[in-house]
């Protein structure tokens, strides 16, 4: 016998290694085979008894009815309304360059002197650009008003 | 570790060879820890199919909480003191058992080790059930005080106090002073 004194080491090295016959491991795999299937059979049973169970009865079949209309009706509007917001996102995204362009030019002016500059903003951009198309490229604006800039200055001059 | 969550994944699943290498990769382990605590082969092998047929009627809705050797162990543990309450009293002997196989390199070492284990069979089964199943599943099985104490359903200091007293005692019949 080992000293006594490591016997804990003595209990672990002297663990028991039996090996299974074959036909036990046959017989337990068969078996345990056998016993998945029927859970598997059972599991598929069960989701399948559920749903009778909502069919057999009245009021749940109604109940899941209403639940699937609102579940459709709530798509539905879901998608209508994620439409209209990209519709609108490209309408303001669609305004014309102008339009920008003055806006641009008031925000500044309010900024920087108060309401009486945002008036003769107003006024100078009245004088110098009118009334212009909705459709008129950004590159067309900076054209005319390159051409406008350059007119005034020989008039200036 | 991984291998083993893998493993029950597909298992839950419907794989049958998962299942297969489960029993593959714990059979022999299972078969000696219930050799160890009944001393009766066939009723060991017993303990083995009961477990492995009921962990496959868990097919589909199995869930983890630990290792998977540890969950097996608890079950033979578990069915394992379920028998030897029944059958108490009775002497079923260690004769019925096939001898342990260990990898020793020679004959000579073989016999030695066949000896000795036989031997620490025979002083396990000298302990209290409680406190030799303890012993067990700590030093054989490698599972922690903490793990053993969940799955008995007792207090990690009773579970660590029958480990204690078992290896006191253990220590005491082969020093030949018999501690009663």
């Amino acid at each position: 016998m080992r000293p006594t004194e490591n016997i804990e080491g003595f209990i672990r090295k002297r663990k028991l290694h039996i090996a299974t016959s074959a036909d036990a491991d046959k017989r337990i795999l068969n078996d345990s085979f056998a016993a998945m299937e029927t859970a598997k059979a059972k599991l598929t049973g069960s989701w399948r008894n559920r749903w009778t169970m909502v069919w057999a009865s009245k009021v749940r079949r109604l109940a899941a009815a209403a639940v699937i209309i609102l579940l459709i009706g709530f798509v539905i509007v879901h998608q209508v309304s994620r439409r209209q917001t990209d519709g609108q996102a490209v309408m303001e995204a669609a305004k014309s360059p102008a339009e920008m362009l003055t806006f641009v030019s008031l925000t500044m002016a309010y900024r920087k002197g108060g309401i009486d500059a945002l008036e003769r903003q107003c006024e100078q951009a009245v004088e110098l650009l009118g009334p212009r198309r909705e459709d008129l490229s950004i590159g067309e604006l900076l054209e005319e008003l390159n051409s406008n800039g350059m007119n005034s200055e020989r008039t200036e001059l | 570790m991984v291998e083993d969550r893998l493993l029950v994944w597909r298992f839950n699943r419907g794989s049958k060879d998962a299942l297969r290498r489960i029993y593959e990769k714990y059979k022999d382990d299972l078969l000696g820890l219930a050799v160890t605590l009944l001393r009766d082969r066939s009723a060991a092998e017993d303990i083995v199919h009961d477990v492995f047929v009921s962990f496959a009627r868990a097919c589909g809705t199995f869930r983890l909480s630990g290792t998977l050797k540890g969950y097996l162990s608890t079950c033979v543990a578990n069915e394992a003191r379920d028998r030897n309450r029944l059958r108490a009293g009775r002497d079923a002997g260690l004769h019925s058992a096939q001898s342990p196989v260990l990898n020793s390199p020679g004959p000579a070492e073989y016999v030695m080790s066949c000896e000795e284990s036989e031997k620490l069979q025979d002083l396990l089964a000298r302990l209290p059930y409680e406190q030799c199943e303890v012993i067990v599943l700590h030093l054989h099985q490698g599972m922690r005080f903490r793990e053993i104490a969940k799955a008995l359903d007792v207090s990690i200091n009773t579970v660590q106090s029958r480990y204690r007293y078992g290896l006191e005692k253990l220590r005491s019949i082969v020093n030949g002073e018999v501690t009663k």
